[in-house]
């Protein structure tokens, strides 16, 4: 087996796995398009790092960063809802992108390019999978009780604006993670699609946060063989089995 | 502070959106005691529980006890019914075991099956959402619990059970109750004190004391007896 098939992988299990594991909390949170948004934001820095030859995730970290503060800066300043400002600063981030992006680079900042995976891309990519998989799972159940009601969680001492940026960080570093793989343009059914199909699966958070990490690998997993032999991009393939995925479960969803 | 002082309220003030809803309130609150907020709606009394709670900014002084640990049950709670999210899990946010669990759900009359257990917490009825989030705020024992009409949704032979339990509950362990209500009945039998509020104070006392036609009829507008 080759290396660089192997590499890809495994940086394609454990990204598919934490994105699939923070998409249960960004749903329950009613977050799911915020991943799409931040997909796009990163945009400018994937170009960079395409243009400049590495990987787009590290390029995607800083236009993410101040992307992120932008918008709270924005929000600050105007007190215009959160949504219209993240609505400017994504497609201002794809048409600053687009004006340096080689042709031939779009569809791999678009849909993502695998195949090109180093050692020490992957080594940084597991670390830093683990890590805010052990984070999220930490601030898990303190995130939903505040999304059931920020006042119980207030009146149990849940510091909810420091939960709240932990959490965003995690958001911005998965999403930062999964552009290698689907693109800035795919990112966002990457958190949203396996949790999705999860949520009709199961009775229970345990069931439902891991049946989404499990779904997000599967379905990365399925993205990389299918790239692997028969030649077409992985990125597609990724969403396109969740997506498949999602609508098995329609059949067997719970009532 | 004296020594079984849990809370103390002086010239309590609160503006929200530029309008007074609470002006110059003071009351204590001692160990052991039940403390009725009675007023109509609109008075304010969630408003002061969320305040005691440090969840509204406010002017004038609150002092709880040193390290006291509060339980709250607010008035409104609702979950979405397709959310996977199990009354255990929801308990387990506490770090409760199943003895803790079983025996909060017991302490206001539910019995804490398997299959109740695993139920997920947005399809219970409203009167069993409203009795699991009580024992919710039990289930770790707080020094006092601030309950917000606790009884919404739950009928009249429930609400016996529950206020039978939390006086039982009382008696047993040393915790201090406060009780927002917009109603008079039962419950105010069982207080130790009574403040009435209508965005100010209109009386404050035992109930024996303060419970009077004249006193009723500066909360409800009208004579009405007990």
């Amino acid at each position: 087996m080759d290396l660089q098939f192997l590499y890809s992988l495994i940086v394609a299990v454990f990204t598919g796995g934490l994105a699939g594991y923070l998409g249960s909390l960004m749903i329950t949170k009613r977050m799911a398009l915020v991943g799409d948004a931040l997909g796009h934001v990163a945009l400018p820095g994937v170009a960079l790092a395409l243009v400049l030859g590495f990987n787009p995730s590290w390029g995607a970290l800083p236009a993410l960063a101040i992307g992120i503060f932008l918008i709270w800066l924005f929000e600050i300043r105007t007190k215009l809802p959160m949504e219209a400002l993240t609505g400017i600063v994504f497609t201002a981030s794809v048409a600053i992108a687009f004006l340096f992006l080689p042709e031939e680079k779009i569809s791999t900042a678009l849909i993502g390019d695998i195949s090109q995976i180093g050692f020490w891309d992957m080594l940084i990519s597991i670390i830093l999978c683990s890590i805010i998989f052990l984070v999220l799972r930490k601030i898990f159940s303190k995130m939903i009780l505040i999304s059931l009601s920020e006042d119980l969680a207030r009146a149990e001492k849940v510091k909810v604006e420091k939960y709240n940026f932990l959490y965003l960080v995690c958001i911005a570093i998965t999403v930062a993670l999964g552009i290698k793989i689907t693109g800035s343009l795919l990112m966002g059914a990457l958190v949203i699609t396996p949790a999705a199909a999860a949520r009709n699966l199961s009775r229970n958070l345990y069931q439902y946060s891991y049946g989404a990490l499990i779904i997000g690998i599967i379905s990365c997993i399925s993205g990389v063989l299918i790239f692997k032999i028969l030649g077409l991009p992985t990125g597609p393939f990724v969403i396109l089995t969740a997506t498949l995925i999602f609508l098995i479960s329609l059949i067997f969803k719970r009532k | 502070m004296p020594e079984n002082l849990i809370l103390k309220v002086r010239n309590l003030n609160v503006k929200l959106g530029g309008e007074r809803v609470l002006e110059n309130l003071g009351f204590d609150l001692r160990e052991k005691e039940i403390l009725i907020i009675l007023g109509p709606n609109g008075a304010g009394k969630s408003v002061l529980l969320r305040t005691l709670l440090g969840l509204t900014s406010f002017n004038g002084e609150i002092n709880w006890r040193k390290d006291i640990h509060v339980g709250y049950v607010p008035e409104e709670f609702t979950v979405s019914k397709n959310l996977p999210l199990s009354v255990k899990e929801f308990f387990n946010f506490k770090k409760a075991d199943s003895l803790e669990i079983s025996q909060s759900l017991e302490w206001i009359g539910m019995k804490a099956s398997k299959k109740f257990l695993g139920k997920k917490l947005g399809t219970l009825s409203s009167g069993q959402l409203r009795r699991t989030l009580i024992a919710w705020a039990l289930v770790d024992e707080p020094d006092v619990i601030l309950l917000d009409e606790p009884m919404v949704g739950i009928d009249i032979h429930g609400r016996e059970t529950i206020y039978d339990s939390l006086v039982k509950l009382w008696q047993k362990k040393n915790q201090s109750i406060i009780l927002v209500s917009h109603e008079i009945g039962e419950v105010c039998k069982k207080a130790d004190k009574i403040l009435a509020l209508n965005k100010r104070k209109l009386f404050y006392g035992l109930p024996t004391k303060v419970i009077t036609p004249q006193n009723l009829a500066k909360i409800y507008g009208s004579s009405i007896s007990l």
